[in-house]
């Protein structure tokens, strides 16, 4: 059975009305993610779940409920001049903020700004046990009780349904240009120093392969972005590049996160220094990558997933995500769990004793041992 | 106690029971609030931590993790049949890596330390709390704590790569990363804000940020707090994020220059310092940009601090704000509530009629850039001024909440505002937050009594302040 509420309220009914498990779904952009999702008795759709609550452009925060696509709010925001500093490639699916929170998703300019567990400053959640539970709230400065956005993050549909949230906001760049540098993988995490290190606050640094490049995306006013753009190119071997080429380079980003029926895409979190080496095996298997070099986040597109797999899972472990399966054995998308997956346990068990949502998502990581005992 | 078991844990020389030494550790910063512990440990290495935390959790001994102490919001209180866990003798910098752009330190390194072992690389760690020169990691960890420029920068969860931590039964584990990648749920972000009341950290791996290529600081004079609330949203309008934007009544101008003489105009009504920092190239645009903006809005003085040393100056006036109070009043309550920045006027109005209807003075310092607001309650004990003082003081908290903002926006909830959190959340948010904290601490020992209401502390009714029995009985007391 599926349930299509569009309130808060209606979300509360569904869980309690409803019977046994519960599978979470938005746009189904991220319906891949890590292990399938065991076949649930009902299945809570939030596409319904839209519009947006609240939203005073002074105060620079949005209330949405979330099932709303981010591009939509992304649109209305652009006509007050402001954005969700966040671009996952998923946005232009579709994907919604609450989906894009459960996932822990984001693009390039995760340098800049960080993820949505960044940019979140409020939500409410309904658990398993129908209660409706808020935490933060509508201000960008708030300290008062515990975060539990924060817990949501990466959560996979495994702990309640997040049903409202509040983001800051950030306004929209007066300009932009992306900078281009010809550069390997280990170069590449150079420049890239080279660039911070002068000050130059860039807003995404991604290394793209094949051939190896370093894009660099600056905003801010068009006198300031003309002369920073200057320096990038004094610093390495580059290039502004036009719009058109610009607006190809980052879709051609986004593609690889996206990947393809056939792919297998995955997501790796290395120490910064640590990505020369680690993009040097996938590549060397024959992957496309993009990699956000100062912040460790790479993004991969395989086709033979079954020999890089198990080789990343050894190496970096629970960094590694898999976004889009493809030909995967699903039974391997999880490597070792990460050292507090204890805790995770605990909470789960706290939010959801009945493990009523999401089963199977983390495959063995939420029921070994001690979930038995 | 028996301090036996910890004695032969941690050494002698590391376990205090003698009472005149446990009442160094009485309080934290909020003075109002004294419980001597039990014990106080004083660990050197993070098995010794852990060793402490396992001996506790086995004779279910409560137990607060401490650093400097420099909280304002009660939540290094020690508990009377508990013990305080000091993390005072973990203070190395265990390593600078300027490659990756980060630092890794034991807890009890103080804040300013950080940037300073960071510093001949060309690095900081953006979180500046104003207490930055003694407060520890540790306790901004607890406290998520921000200072001036986290308009811009964020806050520490913001600034963090992975925690090891004590877990409240004895064992410890990791949370967070070498990437902000990591697969589940993201418990580094909860933890960080909790008030240690999730575990004790013992190891924090912290991110490192380029200096900014330019700095430019302004202080510009208004004839009203509105015209300056005014040139604020203008210039969050016109898309600037500045790097830190402050505002200083009348009265804050007049304790700050009686105290350290920082060059704010004595006779204007309110003061705004705008800091802008970035590229060289943004920053020049932009600051001209904003001292246009104050022009527009009636400034009646704009000065720009032409050097260092005069940045210096105007942010040493600014950060002596609360103690510099001491001046004018004899006594003072320092408050921490946020409202939506759109706000701003309505809240400081109603705070000015509620300060004139309770016949107290209310200063104002806070950052305008986010709505964080700092009324300071001036007050005389001895004029027996206490009991209203804290009326409104409680008052002003609430009425924020009432405008859609919060209790707190960096000192926390503490001892001093749990019972107020019925205000903002409802029975099920806080039961919500309830299992997240028996997730991490199922018995209930790592620092008990704080952030939530309890029935012990508020009374049985949440949201009503009744005076705890320690209180009542005068064992304990309220500033």
């Amino acid at each position: 059975m599926t349930m299509t509420p569009s309130t808060v309220e209606d979300v509360r009914e569904a869980v309690v009305g409803a019977s046994g498990t519960l599978l979470i779904a938005g746009a189904g952009t991220a319906a891949d993610w890590g292990a399938p999702a065991a076949p649930a008795d009902t299945t809570i759709d939030t596409t319904g779940l839209t519009g947006v609550l609240r939203y005073n452009p002074a105060d620079m925060t949005i209330a949405v409920r979330a099932g709303t696509p981010l591009a939509e709010i992304q649109r209305e925001l652009a006509e007050h001049g402001q954005r969700v500093a966040l671009d996952p490639a998923r946005a232009g699916q579709g994907a919604t903020i609450g989906g894009l929170l459960a996932t822990a998703d984001a693009g390039p300019l995760r340098t800049g700004y960080g993820s949505l567990r960044d940019l979140v400053i409020g939500a409410t959640v309904v658990l398993a046990d129908g209660t409706v539970a808020r935490s933060g709230g509508h201000v960008i400065k708030n300290v008062a009780g515990y975060d539990l956005a924060k817990l949501f993050h990466g959560s996979l549909g495994t702990l309640g349904v997040i049903a409202e949230l509040v983001l800051r906001l950030h306004p929209v760049p007066r300009a932009e240009a992306t900078v281009s540098a010809a550069c390997s993988a280990e170069d590449g995490f150079a420049v890239a120093n080279r660039i911070i290190a002068a000050g130059l606050e860039a807003a995404a640094l991604e290394w793209c392969a094949e051939p190896g490049r370093l894009l660099v995306r600056l905003e801010g006013t068009a006198e300031g972005v003309a002369e920073r753009a200057r320096a990038v190119c004094a610093l390495a071997d580059a290039r502004v590049l036009t719009a058109d080429e610009a607006d190809q380079e980052w879709a051609a980003v986004a593609a690889i996160a996206v990947g393809d029926p056939g792919a297998t895409v995955l997501r790796i979190g290395t120490l910064p220094s640590a990505a020369p080496r680690a993009l040097g095996t996938i590549l060397a298997a024959g992957a496309s990558v993009t990699s956000s070099v100062p912040v460790g986040v790479h993004t991969v597109l395989t086709r033979a997933p079954g020999e890089l797999l198990p080789v990343l899972h050894h190496e970096f472990g629970a960094a590694v995500t898999v976004l889009r399966r493809g030909g995967l054995d699903p039974s391997s998308a999880w490597g070792p769990p990460p050292p507090a997956v204890r805790v995770m346990r605990a909470v789960k068990r706290r939010f959801d004793p009945d493990d009523r949502f999401g089963a199977g998502r983390f495959a063995g990581w939420l029921d070994e041992e001690e979930r038995a005992s | 106690m028996n301090s036996a078991e910890f004695v032969a844990a941690l050494g002698a020389d590391s376990v205090l029971a003698d009472p005149v030494e446990l009442r160094a550790y009485e309080c934290d910063g909020l003075t109002g609030f004294r419980v001597v512990p039990s014990l106080v440990l004083l660990p050197r290495t993070a098995e010794a931590v852990a060793d402490a935390v396992r001996i506790c959790a086995r004779e279910g001994i409560p137990f607060v993790a401490r650093g400097a102490g420099t909280g304002l919001s009660g939540g290094a209180l020690p508990v009377a049949d508990g013990v305080v866990i000091s993390l005072q003798r973990l203070r190395s910098v265990v390593e600078i890596d300027p490659v990756n752009r980060r630092a890794v330190v034991e807890p009890g390194v103080t804040n300013l330390d950080i940037s300073r072992a960071a510093a001949p690389y060309g690095l900081y760690f953006a979180p500046d709390p104003s207490s930055q020169q003694v407060c520890t990691i540790g306790g901004n960890i607890a406290e998520n704590s921000g200072g001036a420029h986290c308009l811009k920068y964020g806050f520490t969860v913001h600034h963090v790569h992975s925690i090891d931590v004590v877990l409240p039964d004895g064992t410890t584990t990791v949370l967070g990363g070498d990437s902000p990648h990591l697969g589940g749920y993201d418990l580094l972000g909860a933890f960080i804000g909790s008030e240690g009341t999730l575990g004790i950290a013992t190891r924090i791996t912290v991110k490192l940020l380029a200096k900014p290529a330019a700095v430019r600081t302004l202080v510009a004079d208004f004839p009203s707090i509105e015209k300056a609330g005014d040139t604020v949203t203008a210039m969050i309008a016109a898309g600037i994020v500045p790097a830190a934007v402050e505002m200083m009544d009348a009265v804050a101008i007049e304790a700050v220059e009686a105290a350290v003489s920082a060059g704010y105009s004595r006779d204007t009504a309110a003061a705004l310092i705008i800091e802008l920092d970035g590229p060289a190239a943004e920053v020049t645009t932009q600051f001209a940009e904003v001292e246009r903006l104050c022009q527009d809005h009636d400034a009646t003085k704009v000065r720009i601090a032409a050097d260092e040393r005069e940045r210096a100056l105007v942010w040493k006036g600014r950060k002596a704000a609360f103690a510099a109070v001491g001046r004018i009043s004899p006594n003072y309550i320092v408050q921490d509530g946020v409202v939506p920045r759109t706000s701003l006027a309505t809240a400081l109005a109603r705070i000015g009629e509620m300060a004139a209807a309770a016949g107290l003075r209310v200063s104002n310092v806070f950052h305008a850039g986010d709505g964080n607001l700092h009324p300071l309650v001036l007050y005389g004990d001895a004029a027996g001024e206490l009991e209203r003082a804290e009326e409104l003081s409680r008052s002003i908290a609430e009425l924020c909440v009432d405008l859609g903002g919060s209790l707190s926006g960096e000192h926390g909830i503490g001892t001093d505002k749990a019972c107020s959190m019925p205000r903002q959340f409802s029975e099920d948010d806080l039961a919500t937050m309830a299992r997240l904290r028996a997730a991490y601490d199922p018995d209930g020992i790592c620092n008990p009594g704080k952030v939530l209401p309890t029935p012990r502390l508020c009374g049985e009714k949440p949201g009503v302040y009744r005076p705890h029995p320690l209180e009542a009985a005068g064992v304990i007391d309220r500033i």
